[in-house]
């Protein structure tokens, strides 16, 4: 069998170029694929680290399911439930640390921005975790403002046993005194802070709370053991508990999932382009080799040997790709992770590791880029082992008319087009999506019977251009004479440029909308932006008495902060973000889609006259309600109906399952709460340099908060995400890269297809420059077709897309004509390209050579 | 003649016994098998080649002595006779062709097997390329190259020939409907106007 | 004894009015170490034949044995090892594949046979050897003149010692001193080494080298001539 791979090894050597786009082209399936879907797990991996921590021996670890802090007595309970060897209560809050809060340095970077402030009872907690103290000792029972750190933690913030630590709370920075020191932590992103029980309440606002029980049971318990306890815990405590993992964080999770499915999408795209590229170029060795394979077949190699001599190329191929896809991947991930940590961390206060690589991320990837170029060789690979041996004897190589139906081919096709416009009309986001997919299929279907009218049609078009020369007429020709091999190039190229449409039309649509609410949601003078914008939970707020005190600066007018709590309906964790009704429409917005109660300020007003939610539309569609539906919110004496009374966009929360409600009945229903995010508006004419100075004084005190004046941050925020676009069109235009491999193999069989054709051209007389022209018309023509299709399927699913997003997030579709004129100008540029080589090689070929080849 | 030139060359060569001469005519031209030439024959040539003074008899011993006994050696008339063969062409003598003979005597005695006697030729000069083939794959092309020139030659045209009897295949059937040449009764009639050349 | 013999070999190509009768009724015997040149103006079904003796295509009536075995009677996968192992061949295009060496590609046969890389390839340089190519071993086929590339594709025919060579207008593609070689390369082969050749060829001075010559016309025996004497048992019906 060694004689395959060393014939598969020398042919594919033989054909560099080709080898080198073909592998490219299963090596980009991959590379978006694992690239992508190391990125987002990465993220989410960094957001469980800073969420859960170790669990040490912990068997189960039990917390509210909004995540809200809990009462100390529930302990007693789960403390009663028999086979519960220990079972310890907690108050654990992720602290943010504003830029350079701890080295005070500009220039490097920091290292942590942001702990987990963990408050124990020193004896219990030390029945379920160890403390490996290293210097100083573990926290007393009865200390207050006294802290255990990492030696990471104390490096970061140059201090020692008996020193003072300042940490942001919702009265103010603190000061605690450190006591103890614990091994380096080796966890990035994981540094925690353990102080007392008393002392963490005090500091997170949350005085005889706890919000996690960690329980532990009996060594040597078994599987059944465990639940049965585990069920009997959750019977003690209700179902507004979860027992097992954690709930936090899980709005970001969604968020995360919602951007690793569309990554699929386009990597799914890839795919199906490297299947056709790869299809296309096995088709083509096929044909160049017949006769190398029937004198195999004469000399007695036999089918299984052929088509393993052909599967093996592709399987070295598949290999060779998928390695440096994913090779590839990982470190354009890892780029893409460093580069966004930056932005990132405005949003979310997390600190991105190495990239995380799961098994079945990597197996997943390798079977299907190995798999897709067996499957895509597969064909080729049969027609090639049912070569005769004849075909060594005849001279002539013709390439049999693949013809899989066209006629039925066409009809599917036209029924998929029509089935998927219709659903399109109707509206069903449920349905959109696959009909994107059903859209592409119908028109790769199509393709063939398209390309006559098609190639006569941009024939004429050339023939114009090249009027003189008569060639274009000649290329058209030549084109429909192999429709289906046409067809399939075209399809190719179409996938790439419809991912580059598609990505065009959301971009637009998304970018013209997204700017619009930016202004309007951060439209405020002044803004007290915490360091994880969306994942509130994770925010340290300040206290009401730091907006009141916000009040009373001469020069200010109006204050308005969002107070968090979480909560959950129907099963869905929610954010509940508290406004002031009356304040919050005079410096901020929402976009309202939809209201029961007339106008806009109609439903703020209701807001403060019942209990009313006004929610987003990632609310309606995660929670499962309608505008007007009466609705069960989770607290933690039970649950309380509130009414939907509108649905409203923000900037701030367009991913987060997230309700607007009153202060008032946040303070009433669900108890206290921090203000998480405060905007300001001054007075007009107020004299701004020295309100400014003011506020940045008092703001002093809580650095938790980032001030930017609102211009400016909307600035920022508008910067980033046109650079973000512009990075994301650049990676789409890469994506169409292997078409050019899919025009390079049609044109590569033209040429070798109409040798003694082009001999015969030479020989009355068309010059080297016209058999050129010949080649390149040919190629524009087939860049032309595949860019039309590409051009309406991508427009197709681009408009399907913003659909589908429409139900998260209010946007309408706007026409991408960057990304029309960018397809346009890919695929010609592409086709000028593809057409180098076969035209040079057609024109260099010696006229009685030509002639006598057969 | 042909002989007569070869003879006057070899003599030239140096001086040599009749039965010398033959035997190096014989080595020149390839074996007795590609050019026989009886002893009478060389001795009637050297008796013609002595009367015309191009050669003489150096023998010492006189006439009466046997002609393998006598030594011949060339004379300058010889050596220019020589040259000026040398400075001539010779004619080839193709269209004297044996074969030809015999096919269209067998058209003119209304032979019904044509076919048969073209096989059977066919046959010998493809059994006459075999034996040329196989003498010529002996010989060692280093010392005896003259020898596989002139085999080339043989070779040649016997595939030439082998040629022929194709063509003549393919019209046979033609020339059999045309008719048979008669000689020219009235020399100074006009040609047949049904009769157009080929 | 016959190594190979037809028996009554029929193909047709079409059906009905436009039927075209390639070989007609073709029986004929070759012996073991015989070399036979099959000729005929084009269209007479030489390379009809030729192709019915290698397995390549299959009869629409009679029967074609080779080594007492009857060909119509296989499969695909039995013809292929037939081919293999009893059959070597010649083509007039050589079609060596271009991105092997010399002894690559004159081992493929029994390297297909799944005989050890190393062990083929010494049987191959042994054969190369053996007909003038042992300072060309690794050359490619482009770097070949086309005689030696013919002599590589012998080589390659005779690798697997089977019994019967079927070469295709060997010297179709070669200058006269070229074809002379090669043709007596064929000749060295069928009786140094024992190996019945059968060639199509149309060139007289190539056919003269045989020692039997078989003439079709329109698909059947037309002549046939004895060139040499050959070994008892080889006659043609």
């Amino acid at each position: 069998m060694n004689t395959l791979l060393t014939l598969a090894t020398r042919y594919l050597m033989g054909r560099k170029l080709r080898t080198a786009l073909t592998t490219l082209a299963v090596m980009f399936g991959v590379l978006v694929l694992f690239g992508m879907n190391i990125i987002l797990p990465t993220m989410i991996t960094a957001l469980q680290a800073n969420v859960q921590g170790a669990s040490g021996l912990v068997d189960f670890s039990i917390s509210q399911v909004s995540g809200e802090p809990f009462s100390q007595d529930i302990l007693a309970k789960v403390q009663a439930v028999a086979g519960v060897r220990v079972a310890v209560g907690s108050l654990q809050r992720t602290i943010n640390l504003p830029a350079n809060y701890l080295d005070n340095a500009p220039d490097t970077p920091d290292r942590i921005t942001s702990f987990q402030l963990i408050g124990v009872i020193p004896s219990e907690a030390s029945q379920i975790r160890t403390f490996p103290v290293v210097e100083g000792t573990f926290l007393q029972e009865s200390a207050t403002q006294q802290a255990v750190i990492s030696r990471t933690f104390a490096d970061a913030s140059a201090v020692k046993i008996g020193d003072e630590l300042e940490i942001p709370s919702v009265s103010g920075v603190q000061p605690l005194q450190v006591v103890g020191i614990l091994p380096p932590n080796t966890d990035p992103g994981g540094e925690r802070v353990y102080v007392t029980l008393a002392t963490a309440q005090k500091l997170v606002g949350s005085v005889g709370k706890i919000n996690q029980i960690d329980v532990n049971l009996p060594a040597m318990a078994d599987e059944a053991t465990r639940e049965t306890v585990q069920a009997d815990i959750q019977s003690a405590l209700g179902t507004s508990f979860s027992v097992g993992t954690l709930l936090s964080g899980t709005e970001m999770f969604a968020s995360i999932q919602m951007a690793e499915a569309a990554f699929n999408l386009f990597g799914v795209l890839a795919f199906f382009m490297g299947g056709f590229i790869i299809f296309n170029t096995f088709r083509t060795l096929v044909v160049e080799r017949r006769r190398d394979i029937g004198m195999l077949r004469s000399l007695g190699a036999t089918r299984g040997h052929i088509l393993g001599l052909v599967l093996v190329e592709g399987l070295v191929q598949g290999i060779v790709g998928t390695t440096g896809g994913l090779i590839v991947g990982y470190g354009l991930g890892a780029l893409i992770l460093r580069l966004a940590e930056a932005p990132l961390s405005q949003f979310i206060n997390i600190q991105l590791g190495k990239p995380v690589v799961s098994p079945a991320l990597l197996i997943v990837s390798s079977l299907l880029g190995v798999g897709t170029t067996l499957l895509a060789g597969l064909f080729p690979a049969l027609s090639a082992s049912r070569v005769a041996p004849l075909e060594a004897l005849r001279p002539n190589t013709h390439m049999p008319q693949m013809r899989w139906q066209r006629g039925m081919g066409f009809i599917l096709g036209g029924i998929f087009i029509v089935v998927s416009i219709f659903v399109l009309f109707t509206g069903n986001a449920l349905w959109i999506v696959p009909c994107g997919f059903l859209f592409l299929i119908g028109l790769v279907l199509v393709a063939p019977a398209l390309v006559q009218p098609l190639a006569v049609w941009f024939g004429r078009l050339l023939g114009w251009l090249y009027a003189r020369q008569g060639t274009g007429t000649l290329a058209q020709s030549n084109l429909t004479r192999q429709p289906t091999r046409v067809a399939v190039t075209a399809s190719a190229t179409m996938l790439g440029l419809a991912v580059l449409v598609a990505a065009g039309g959301l971009v637009s649509s998304l970018t013209s909308t997204m700017f619009d609410v930016i202004r309007k949601s951060l439209g405020s003078d002044y803004l007290f932006v915490p360091p994880s914008i969306g994942v509130w939970g994770s925010n340290l707020g300040s206290g009401a008495e730091f907006a009141e005190t916000l009040r009373t600066i001469p020069g200010v007018e109006t204050v308005s902060a969002l107070r968090y709590l979480p909560s959950s309906a129907n099963g869905q964790v929610l954010t509940l973000l508290g406004i002031d009704p009356q304040a919050f429409p005079k410096v901020s917005g929402l976009s309202f889609q939809q209201s029961v109660v007339g106008n806009d300020d109609q439903s703020y007003a209701t807001l403060a006259n019942e209990r009313a939610l006004i929610v987003n539309g990632v609310f309606l569609s995660t929670v499962g309600a309608q505008v007007g539906d009466v609705i069960d919110l989770s607290t933690t004496e039970g649950t309380v109906s509130y009414r939907i009374v509108a649905v409203a966009a923000d900037i701030l929360n367009a991913k987060i399952v997230t309700a607007y409600i009153s202060q008032a009945n946040l303070q009433a229903d669900f108890g206290d709460s921090a203000d998480v995010f405060i905007q300001l508006n001054l007075k007009p004419g107020a004299d701004v340099a020295s309100t400014e100075q003011a506020i940045k004084t008092l703001a002093a005190d809580y650095p938790q908060f980032n001030v930017i004046a609102g211009r400016e941050y909307t600035d920022v925020m508008l910067n980033q995400m046109s650079a973000a676009f512009g990075a994301m069109y650049f990676l789409f235009a890469m994506l169409a890269i292997p078409s050019l491999i899919a025009m390079l193999n049609t044109l590569t069989i033209g040429v070798i297809e109409r040798t003694r054709e082009i001999g015969m051209l030479r020989a009355v007389g068309a010059t080297r420059q016209q058999v050129r022209t010949i080649v390149t018309a040919e190629a524009l023509l087939l860049a032309a077709i595949g860019a039309i299709l590409g051009i309406l399927g991508g427009l197709y699913l681009g408009y399907v897309l913003v659909l589908a997003m429409q139900a998260m997030f209010p946007m309408g579709y706007r026409f991408p004509v960057n990304g029309v004129i960018i397809a346009l100008f890919v695929a010609l540029l592409f086709g000028a390209i593809a057409a180098i080589l076969p035209a040079r090689q057609a024109a260099r070929l010696r006229v009685v050579e030509a002639l006598r080849y057969e | 003649m042909s002989i007569r030139h070869a003879l006057l060359g070899l003599l030239s060569q140096r001086p040599r016994h009749g039965y010398e001469l033959r035997a190096a005519f014989s080595a020149v031209v390839g074996g007795e098998e590609s050019w026989e030439v009886k002893p009478a024959q060389i001795y009637m040539t050297l008796e013609r080649l002595t009367e015309a003074g191009w050669v003489v008899c150096e023998s010492n011993l006189g006439e009466g002595q046997e002609p393998a006994r006598r030594i011949y050696a060339i004379t300058p008339q010889g050596h220019s006779a020589l040259q000026a063969w040398f400075g001539s062409g010779v004619p080839s003598e193709h269209q004297r062709d044996p074969f030809f003979l015999k096919l269209i005597t067998a058209v003119v005695a209304g032979e019904k097997d044509l076919q048969r006697i073209l096989q059977v030729q066919r046959a010998t000069l493809y059994r006459e390329l075999h034996a040329l083939t196989a003498l010529r794959g002996r010989l060692d092309a280093r010392v005896e190259l003259a020898q596989i020139l002139l085999l080339d030659k043989a070779i040649m045209h016997t595939e030439a020939d082998i040629r022929w009897l194709d063509f003549i295949e393919i019209r046979l059937d033609e020339i059999c409907r045309q008719p048979i040449p008669q000689p020219e009764l009235r020399p100074r009639g006009r040609p047949k106007k049904e009769i157009q050349p080929e | 004894m016959a190594i190979l013999k037809t028996n009554q070999l029929t193909k047709t190509y079409g059906a009905g009015d436009t039927a075209v009768t390639a070989l007609d009724h073709l029986s004929l015997e070759i012996a073991v170490g015989e070399m036979v040149a099959i000729m005929g103006p084009s269209g007479c079904g030489k390379s009809t034949l030729l192709h019915l003796l290698g397995g390549l295509d299959t009869p629409t009536s009679g029967e074609v044995w080779i080594d007492g075995q009857n060909l119509t009677r296989l499969n695909d996968n039995q013809l292929t090892e037939l081919r293999r192992r009893k059959l070597g061949f010649i083509f007039q295009f050589f079609n060596l594949i271009p991105v092997l060496n010399a002894v690559e590609n004159a081992a493929l046969p029994v390297t297909l046979d799944g005989m050890a890389s190393q062990q083929a390839q010494a049987k191959a340089t042994e054969w190369l050897q053996r007909f003038g190519l042992g300072n060309r071993l690794k050359n490619l086929p482009s770097q070949l003149s086309g005689g030696q590339q013919q002599r590589v594709a012998i080589a390659r025919a005779l690798v697997a010692e089977p019994a019967l060579i079927l070469a295709d207008e060997p010297t179709g593609n070669l200058d006269t001193h070229a074809s002379d070689e090669i043709a007596a390369l064929l000749r060295q082969v069928a009786k140094e080494y024992r190996r019945s050749v059968v060639m199509v060829t149309h060139d007289p001075r190539i056919a003269a080298y045989a020692d039997r010559i078989i003439f079709l016309k329109d698909g059947k025996l037309a002549d046939e001539t004895v060139l040499a004497s050959q070994p008892a048992g080889a006659v043609a019906h």
